[in-house]
């Protein structure tokens, strides 16, 4: 079969005669068609090449998302195409979308520069490995919005909730909450990505002014809301725990007590729209949302619009969480029906200008 | 033994239709990424030296995945271990090779790639031995070569040297415009392999042990060690990747799920003509095959299909070469 230098299989072959060439090349037709066929399939939804409407210049957006399947990822994109389509001057954002490593992304990003984008939009999964293509990218007339997490490369623009207050405000509201005493679960985020290791900063920074606070289990969820419960059901059901900091995988943790057969401790976890509707719902929970908006990609793409607009644009725009644990408020927050691990807090001022709906429909320019 | 055998046999043929039976598959699957890269050049605004480097570095560590399993498939074996291979091969270049000079790090590069060839015929050895299936094995070596490479790098981190990245990218920040080290170390590396197992003894008797045991074990091979030396090119092979991995980002990340890798170099097998039951397939197709893999995003990318489209497009087209070669082979045993 195929291209071989067996003897073994040359001899099967030989047995057959004469017709083995012709049906060689029939199957190497059947798979060129199969390519073709399908190329072509998936070409057909995207013959219009939007954008030439009105004489205003029009922009191209890259992105690049290395975590698939992740609420608080996927709430992120949406937010980018929202904040894309309410600017009315983007004819396309080109997604790089996909489950993958350092080389992976630096590849994606040299992918999105081979594309034509205008400015690119990242969610890095390294500190400081990307310098170089960001760099290129710079030196291509492409600007670089890192968002979510800080990158070293000088010339990148950094959009973020604040990582090492999120990791502080959060621990401090519940070493409070404990009277400044007791055993503490941390559920960390995603092992070295920047923003895990920056809350962790912040995180240590709080630990460190009370002396009576003990942490008795450390691990990292993933971000993964299955690991996140699998490991809660683990600390609920083999130690004993005064309270719990999450980095943002909570209401799956939350489901946990009732299966453990435990009485809640304070929780600590973000302002995903499943565990605050647990905080305003459930009796006896208490816990703490700390804002850390997905949305936050929304204010990324504005910032990557007002650079290609010729605006004048600070190289980094930080938000600060807020610490969220008053009933009245979590009211405030919630929305009813909204996808579960996604935040409720989406139209962040002053910087985006869609509306709450527009990033629930997740629909970019051309969509 | 390997160009006059079959001529005896199949005396009736016309040449060039023997010719196209033999290598038909290799050209055919070259023709198909020399094709898209001439329709991605269309899609895009611009095409030139930085991207046909961006694709050919980038594709780099999967072409040499891919003929890491090729090499181990070819045997009869199946390496599901080769991702965790990469992984772990990655992380200790960039441990090793930190603030290290050009020289030093060839020399760590080189004693990774041995190391990985004995670690991994170690593994060969506990098939042969045990006489568990190399697929459960192996799924075992991926996790244990994963768990290892955590314990080396804990956190993303280390470096190697500007001329390491060159060789493997031909820039020392593993991006520009010159996609010629990658090419020729592909060539060489490639090369070297192909002509070893199409030309010695040792080389096709992987061939003739994966293609039927018995009469391998009856004209003298010894299975045990055919086995053992497919797993140990195999696993250097792997560590190459690694080290291609950790030149294009410049450091090391351990918790780079090596599943990943092994899922698309069985891919790249497939789609490169290298049949799964073993015995049959050459290592010339499976870096096209590897390089249309990468390629694959890009391209789809650029025709403004959904990402996971990609995935799913990748599927189809396992499935398609796999029903198609099982056809052929299903009508030629039909027919003797």
């Amino acid at each position: 079969m195929h291209c071989t230098w067996d003897p073994e299989a040359s001899n099967k072959s030989g047995n057959g005669g004469g017709n083995n060439e012709e049906e060689e090349v029939v199957g190497l037709l059947a798979v060129f068609l199969a390519f073709a066929m399908i190329m072509a399939a998936c070409g057909d939804d995207d013959d219009a090449d939007g954008g030439d409407g009105g004489g205003e210049e029009t922009f191209t957006l890259g992105v690049s998302n290395t975590l698939v399947g992740n609420a608080w990822r996927e709430q992120m994109i949406c937010a980018i195409k929202a904040e894309a389509l309410a600017r009315g001057n983007v004819d396309r954002v080109v997604l790089q979308n996909r489950n993958t490593d350092v080389a992976g992304q630096i590849a994606d990003i040299q992918t999105l520069i081979s594309q034509g984008v205008d400015a690119i939009i990242i969610n890095p999964a390294d500190r400081s490995a990307l310098d170089d293509v960001i760099e290129e990218a710079a030196s291509q007339g492409i600007p670089v919005i890192s968002v979510d997490a800080p990158v070293t490369a000088p010339s990148a623009y950094f959009v973020s909730n604040d990582q090492v207050q999120y990791g502080e405000v959060g621990a401090r509201w519940l070493f409070e909450a404990l009277g400044g005493e007791g055993n503490v679960a941390y559920m960390r985020g995603l092992d070295g990505h920047p923003a895990d290791t920056d809350r962790d900063t912040g995180f240590q920074a709080a630990l460190a002014d009370y002396p009576g606070i003990e942490i008795v289990y450390e691990n990292w969820t993933g971000w993964d809301p299955s690991v996140g419960a699998q490991q809660g059901l683990e600390i609920l059901t083999t130690m004993e725990v005064d309270g719990i900091w999450t980095s943002g995988i909570d209401y799956t943790l939350v489901e946990q007590f009732s299966v453990a057969g435990v009485d809640f401790v304070p929780v600590v976890g973000a302002d995903n729209n499943a565990f605050i509707e647990q905080l305003i719902t459930i009796d006896g929970l208490v816990g703490a949302a700390v804002s850390n908006p997905p949305s936050v990609g929304g204010v990324g793409a504005a910032v990557a619009l007002d650079i290609l607009e010729g605006k004048t644009v600070d190289q980094q725009t930080l938000l600060i969480p807020a610490v969220v644990s008053e009933k009245a408020d979590l009211e405030a927050m919630f929305v009813p029906d909204l996808t579960a691990g996604w935040s409720s807090y989406m139209e962040i001022a002053p910087y985006v200008s869609y509306t709450t709906q527009m990033v629930i429909d997740c629909k970019g320019p051309g969509e | 033994m390997t160009a006059a055998a079959p001529q005896s046999l199949v005396a009736s043929t016309v040449p060039w239709k023997r010719w196209v039976r033999r290598h038909g598959w290799t050209v055919g699957i070259w023709l198909i990424l020399i094709l898209l890269i001439g329709y991605y050049a269309t899609l895009i605004p611009r095409f030139g030296g930085f991207q046909v480097a961006s694709i050919v570095n980038n594709g780099t560590p999967l072409v040499f995945l891919a003929v890491a399993q090729g090499v181990i498939v070819i045997a009869g074996g199946i390496d599901l271990g080769v991702g965790g291979m990469l992984v772990l091969s990655s992380v200790s270049a960039a441990r090793l090779m930190e603030g290290q000079s050009f020289e030093a790090t060839i020399i760590i590069a080189i004693a990774i790639l041995i190391a990985a060839a004995i670690i991994n015929a170690g593994v060969g050895w506990i098939i042969t031995v045990s006489n568990v299936p190399d697929i459960v094995i192996t799924l075992g070596s991926l996790y244990v070569f994963q768990g290892l490479a955590l314990s080396v790098l804990p956190n993303p981190g280390g470096g190697t040297s500007d001329g390491f990245r060159w060789i493997f990218t031909g820039s020392s920040t593993g991006i520009g415009t010159n996609p010629w080290p990658a090419a020729l170390m592909i060539v060489i590396v490639v090369g070297a392999v192909s002509w070893w197992m199409a030309r010695t003894r040792s080389g096709l008797s992987l061939y003739a042990a994966g293609s039927d045991r018995t009469a391998a074990y009856l004209s003298g091979i010894r299975a045990a060690r055919v086995k053992i030396v497919s797993y140990a090119v195999g696993g250097a092979l792997a560590a190459l990747a690694g080290l291609a991995n950790t030149a294009i980002a410049g450091r090391g990340n351990a918790t780079t799920v090596g599943g990943n890798h092994t899922l698309n170099s069985v891919a790249a097998i497939v789609l490169g003509g290298v049949a799964l039951t073993g015995g049959v397939g050459s290592l010339i197709a499976v870096v096209p095959a590897g390089l249309i893999l990468f390629f694959l995003n890009p391209i789809l990318t650029a025709m403004g299909v959904d990402p996971s489209g990609a995935q799913v497009f990748q599927g189809v087209l396992i499935v398609i070469v796999m029903a198609v070669t099982g056809i052929l082979e299903w009508r030629r045993r039909r027919r003797s």
